[in-house]
């Protein structure tokens, strides 16, 4: 055995258990808010649009605004929880401790899927922009999209691979200039810096509920695509530097940041775009905010807002590649996976096999299944995790009281929140059964088999008592 | 062939150089340590110190 | 309580738990679209064989948008007319209600005999 590359002064690393190479706590609170608005933003620049085509630009601000009453909720409920469940691996940890162990390894699983699809979902737009930047630039014949798909996961995994620092880091960065693009379009173009160009009143002139109001509830569906991912942030609860503050700072300051960008950018596609080709993300505007910024006619705004684009994609995979191999590590530590995956690497204290492995997996659905499909997906398994929350803020509440243990923060006006979402989350199913009723069904499907299989063969190999590891009182009831 | 033909080679050239970078780390590190100590990260160790600290 | 000691599991055990794991997402990912059951299509219900700015309901104002996107009356047809079915059963909704209670009453009760056994041998019997 070599030497063992420990070179931490503070608490990483060397610990009780037994630990000898464990995640490196470096992260601050903005490395927080940029894991979480980084995967998210994306969803303004892409996707979010599908959401008008289901039910009118006025459909999609109401979606807008009641999936970021949804979300606050989900940021709230998940900031008390996760500041005194401060560990890898998030809600799948959540769950472990609160409802039980079938439960986490579905939560596990959802995490996982969601944010491998999300990541897939973001190489391909990537590797579209690559191929649109080459025709704008007078490229002749098609540009092959393959290799800049492969490229942006690559890229992305191996920078997970060698330290969570760095990739956050570049992540903050990213992230910033394309909330700043955002910012910078809707001051341009609103008439506050310079003339205006939005004419919501003529562009919704006989057209404001084309589908009248099932349309509202079916746009909820993609109204979740302007947040979907927030609740990732607590996937760096191992790595950040006091958990039981910075991750309910950076999680609240993300939604808030979040709900700032959507609203504006549904004001400003929505004043400049027409509905029907808004709405339609594949034949019509694939990226509202860039073809927006191609309408402004001016040329700065086209460059900004194509790197934003580029940018926010970018932020969005790399956020997922790093949430989506905690989670596949904290599942395989703890043996409800193979336990080889619970490996960190000695130099760069990663979960690097969990890393390696999920990539082939991204590849698969990045260059093998359609957008839309890919899509819905990841969303599905996002609100199946939301439906889990409420579940797990209440039980959570009624086991360990709060005298009983001491929270980071406490989420107010409980059990309004948990109600709340659980009634968004009913909503929203209702919307997903109106497009996707099939993939739907075969979805809670493969989550049935998996948990069968998952009770009644994975578990044997699961140590019992030794899973629970917060230090926490026994929980009443029991 | 123009720019954006020799940027095509480019990233497959260098995805292909990164993935082969993962590969040979990943190897190296599953060689020169011990099974014992890749695995041996444990959930809740802050929370477990700050019991032991506490007692 | 007796202590649970878990079986050690071989490498071989190991990956054919992975290969089940991902065999069962692509079928969940892909069945459906084999058997062709996937997505929403938008449709057009009344094609227009003569469209104007007019007759497909647009404004001056929006119509100045098409054009400025690159649009005419014809080539913005199926973009403008499609709409989604929003028609549905009440068999089809029943059946999705039944499987997602049936699937989250499945794991509470399965997680909460597990859960139990995680507790009792945590902290004991009182």
């Amino acid at each position: 055995m070599a030497d063992i590359d420990i070179t931490s002064q503070t608490i990483d690393g060397m610990g009780p258990h037994g630990t000898k190479v464990g995640l490196l706590r470096v992260l601050g609170p903005a490395h927080v808010w940029a894991l979480g608005v980084g995967i998210v933003l994306v969803g303004e620049y892409m996707g979010w649009n599908f959401a008008v085509g289901k039910g009118g630009a006025y459909a999609a601000l109401i979606a807008c605004w009641f999936a970021g009453i949804l979300y606050s909720c989900v940021a709230m409920i998940d900031s008390e929880v996760t500041s005194t469940v401060a560990s890898a691996g998030g809600q799948y940890t959540q769950a472990k401790h609160i409802i039980g162990p079938l439960m986490a390894f579905n939560v596990g699983l959802y995490l996982v899927f969601a944010y491998t699809m999300l990541e897939a979902a973001n190489a391909i737009t990537a590797g579209y922009l690559f191929f649109v930047v080459a025709q704008m630039t007078g490229h002749a014949g098609d540009l092959d999209q393959r290799p800049f798909i492969i490229l942006v996961i690559m890229f992305l995994a191996w920078l997970n691979y060698r330290g969570v620092l760095a990739t956050l880091t570049f992540n903050l960065v990213i992230t910033a200039i394309a909330f700043c693009a955002i910012l910078i379009l809707f001051l341009s173009t609103s008439g506050i810096l310079g003339g205006g160009i939005m004419e919501h009143t003529a562009l919704f002139e006989g057209h404001e509920l084309p589908y009248g109001w099932i349309g509202v509830l079916a746009a909820m569906h993609f109204g979740l695509w302007y947040y979907l991912g927030i609740e990732g942030t607590t996937q760096a609860a191992e790595e950040v530097r006091s958990p039981a503050r910075a991750l309910p700072f950076g999680t609240l300051a993300g939604i808030m940041t979040l709900l700032i960008a959507a609203t504006l950018t549904w004001y400003v596609c929505s004043g400049v775009l027409p509905w029907e080709y808004l709405g339609d993300g594949v034949n019509g505007s694939v990226a509202p905010l860039f073809d927006t910024a191609r309408l402004s006619g001016s040329n700065g705004l086209v460059w900004l807002l194509g790197f934003g684009t580029l940018f926010a994609t970018l932020a969005s995979a790399n956020g997922c590649i790093n949430d989506a191999s905690r989670a596949w590590f904290a599942m395989g530590r703890d043996k409800y996976l193979p336990g080889w995956f619970g490996a960190v690497h000695p130099q760069y204290r990663t979960p690097y096999r969990a890393i390696v492995f999920l990539v082939p997996i991204a590849l698969i659905f990045a260059l093998g299944a359609p957008l839309d499909q890919v899509i819905t997906f990841s969303i599905l398994s996002g609100l199946l995790g939301y439906t889990f929350m409420p579940l797990n803020i209440i039980l959570f509440r009624r086991k360990w009281p709060l005298e009983t243990i001491k929270r980071g923060y406490e989420h107010p006006f409980h059990p309004i929140p948990a109600i709340t979402l659980l009634t968004l989350c009913g909503v929203t199913f209702f919307a997903v059964f109106l497009g996707y009723g099939t993939q739907l069904v075969a979805m809670i499907g493969f989550y049935i088999v998996v948990s069968l299989w998952f009770h009644f063969w994975r578990y044997r190999f699961v140590n019992r008592g030794a899973q629970f590891t917060m230090p926490w009182p026994k929980p009443q009831g029991y | 062939m123009d720019l954006w033909n020799y940027l095509e080679y480019a990233a497959w050239g260098i995805s292909a150089l990164l993935g082969l970078h993962m590969l040979v780390d990943w190897l190296k590190t599953d060689s020169s340590y011990s099974e014992d100590v890749l695995t041996s990260s444990r959930e809740g160790e802050l929370e477990a110190m700050a019991e032991e600290h506490r007692r | 309580m007796a202590h649970y000691t878990p079986p050690k599991q071989g490498k071989t055990s190991q990956l054919f738990d992975v290969l089940v794991l991902v065999v069962l997402t692509f079928g969940a990912l892909f069945v459906p679209l084999w058997m062709g059951m996937a997505g929403a299509a938008k449709s057009v219900a009344t094609p227009d064989p003569n469209p104007t700015w007019e007759t497909l309901g647009q404004t001056p104002a929006q119509a100045a948008k098409y054009e400025a996107l690159g649009y005419d009356p014809a080539s913005a047809h199926d973009l403008i007319l499609a709409r989604f079915d929003y028609s549905f059963s009440i068999g089809a909704l029943l059946t999705m209600i039944v499987v997602i209670v049936l699937y989250y009453v499945l794991i509470l009760r399965f997680s909460e005999v597990e859960y139990r056994e995680v507790i009792s041998e945590k902290f004991g019997r009182e």
